[in-house]
């Protein structure tokens, strides 16, 4: 899978049986459909939360496309982060930049089971020996 | 079972000889839609030179085209330890020559097949969606078809057709692009004489005609002679495995799933143990007559009582077809005379299939296509695919430097390449 931002081959991070794409260069991540289900346990759950991101748009910024399905994503406003989902459900984009503000900040999803499983990743003092 | 190797010979050649004639009628009209009247000499010729090459290239390296287009890739025990195992095991209870050469196609629809010119050289193919899916039970009643096909010397015949049926699918189709771009001269030879430019037209509908039911006819010829092959095969595999349940309820896996074999086309169709091309409602009635219904299949696996020989399969096949084919012998003569008696096995404990299934599919589809898994100190798990040119990067974890292996496919390939130098 290439990543939708920089076109590069993207790599798969797994731990606690969840993957996710991981963009060398660019440091953004793709949360595919299927993790995203495995993350909340529901498909159920993850429809709600996808329908809950309010769809904007940004002037001036080319919408990204989906590394599954090549169409255009649409861009999402979730609590002050903005998004990119495939509107076909493929999954969800997050530039590092983003990536960075959901770590940073309290909430991210109800239960907080994506923004727990991002920090086991992308913010483990523990494995980082600090 | 001599006589149902010589029958197969026999098939074998009419299905040579009838290919090579609708190939033949191909050409002459094709030629003719082409080139005008003296056309057919030019079309039936390289027609001819065409049936001659590829009876040629199937013979020798049918089985190795036949791979490279389903995409699958020859595998060693380390990538799959059970696949081995059961062939392994089904190699000796068929009294199989040599090991069968094991292949994986990366793809999520279950299948199978078998290939090769003889059963010294042969191939046995799954899908690692079937691997998935299949029980072990299962999967030794659907390797047990398989290794029945190559003890029948079906393999060749099937590999054969598969491949002229597919330069048939080949020429038709090339024949029928071309007619966007001009369609040769037909313009040019109809303003010259008016009757020549009309016998030309009626040629051109023919051809046009031909080329379109020509894979069809091919099709349905080749899947006429294979009808019997297929049952033969289910009772072979009764015999080795003497578990009819096992490869009943994988039929039943097997044509369950929706999802259609990507790299399956026209011509490969007939080589797998069900039809990778067809939709889900379609597979399972017996509607379809090109292929041997797999309900039909599994209705009479599911009804064999007593024993597991040949004659035990045949009793449970006349009884489903009462009245109908009641007389139809699926059995050649000396198989029904074998009644030695093969107890059935008693069903042993089901295997649960674990959760992380879907995962581990993924994984194997991933080795498959050359991907590098990298364990990471800190617990995480990394994946590479092969078009990412780098020697070492940095775990997104915790920061180590982690240095880029060959992937397994990539050593298991330069382990053959060790091996066929030191033995030359």
């Amino acid at each position: 899978m290439n990543c939708p931002r920089c076109g590069k081959s993207m790599i798969t991070l797994e731990i606690k049986e969840v993957e996710i794409d991981y963009c060398l260069s660019c440091h953004g991540i793709w949360l595919d459909n299927g993790e995203l289900e495995l993350l909340l346990r529901d498909a159920k759950r993850k429809e709600k939360l996808l329908q809950s991101f309010l769809l904007t748009s940004v002037p001036g910024e080319k919408p990204l496309k989906c590394p599954v399905c090549h169409k255009k994503m649409l861009q999402v406003m979730v609590k002050k982060v903005l998004l990119d989902k495939c509107r076909h459900g493929h999954g969800l984009w997050f530039d590092n930049d983003e990536l960075q503000k959901i770590l940073e900040m309290g909430d991210f999803d109800p239960d907080n089971t994506i923004k727990k499983h991002l920090t086991e990743i992308f913010n483990n003092k523990e494995a980082k020996g600090e | 079972m001599w006589e149902l190797i010589q029958t197969n010979r026999r098939r074998s050649i009419v299905l040579f000889i009838g290919m090579g004639l609708s190939l033949l009628l191909l050409g002459f009209f094709i030629g003719e839609a082409f080139w005008g009247s003296d056309g057919w000499i030019a079309g039936m010729s390289i027609a001819f030179l065409i049936w001659l090459i590829m009876s040629a290239v199937s013979y020798f390296s049918g089985d190795a085209i036949v791979l490279a287009m389903s995409h699958a890739k020859r595998v060693t025990p380390e990538i799959h330890p059970r696949l081995f195992n059961v062939v392994e095991e089904m190699k000796i209870a068929a009294n199989l020559p040599t090991m069968p050469k094991v292949y994986i196609i990366p793809d999520i629809a279950p299948n199978a097949f078998a290939t090769g010119r003889n059963p010294e050289t042969s191939s046995v193919v799954v899908t690692a969606g079937l691997l998935e899916k299949l029980d072990r039970d299962e999967l030794q009643g659907v390797i047990a078809h398989e290794v029945s096909h190559i003890t029948n010397r079906d393999i060749l015949f099937m590999t054969f057709s598969a491949v002229i049926l597919g330069s048939i699918v080949f020429l038709s189709h090339i024949f029928l692009r071309s007619l966007w771009f001009g369609g040769g001269r037909r313009s040019s030879s109809r303003s010259s004489s008016k009757g020549g430019g009309q016998l030309q037209l009626i040629m051109m509908l023919i051809a046009i005609l031909l080329a379109v039911l020509a894979p069809i006819m091919a099709q349905l010829l080749y899947f006429a002679i294979s009808r019997k092959r297929e049952y033969l095969a289910d009772a072979s595999a009764i015999r080795l495995t003497r578990y009819p349940e096992g490869l009943a309820s994988a039929l039943e896996k097997i044509a369950a799933s929706d999802i259609n074999l990507e790299s399956a086309n026209k011509a490969t169709a007939g080589l797998f143990i069900v039809n990778p091309l067809i939709k889900k409602g379609q597979r399972l009635t017996a509607l379809t007559s090109t292929h041997p219904p797999v309900l039909e299949r599994i209705k009479i696996l599911r009804s064999i009582a007593g024993g597991a020989n040949y004659a035990d399969y045949q009793r449970a096949y006349s009884s489903l077809k009462q009245g109908t084919e009641t007389r139809t012998s699926i059995i050649p003569p000396s198989g029904i005379q074998d009644t030695k008696k093969i107890e059935l096995t008693k069903p042993g404990k089901r295997e649960i299939t674990a959760e992380s299934s879907r995962r581990k599919l993924d994984d194997l589809i991933r080795t498959l296509n050359d991907f590098v898994f990298l364990q990471c100190t800190c617990g995480l798990k990394i994946k590479i695919p092969p078009d990412l040119k780098v020697n070492n990067i940095s775990c997104p974890r915790c920061g180590r430097i982690l240095e880029i292996p060959l992937s397994q496919l990539q050593r298991i390939k330069s382990r053959w390449k060790a091996d066929k130098a030191t033995n030359a």
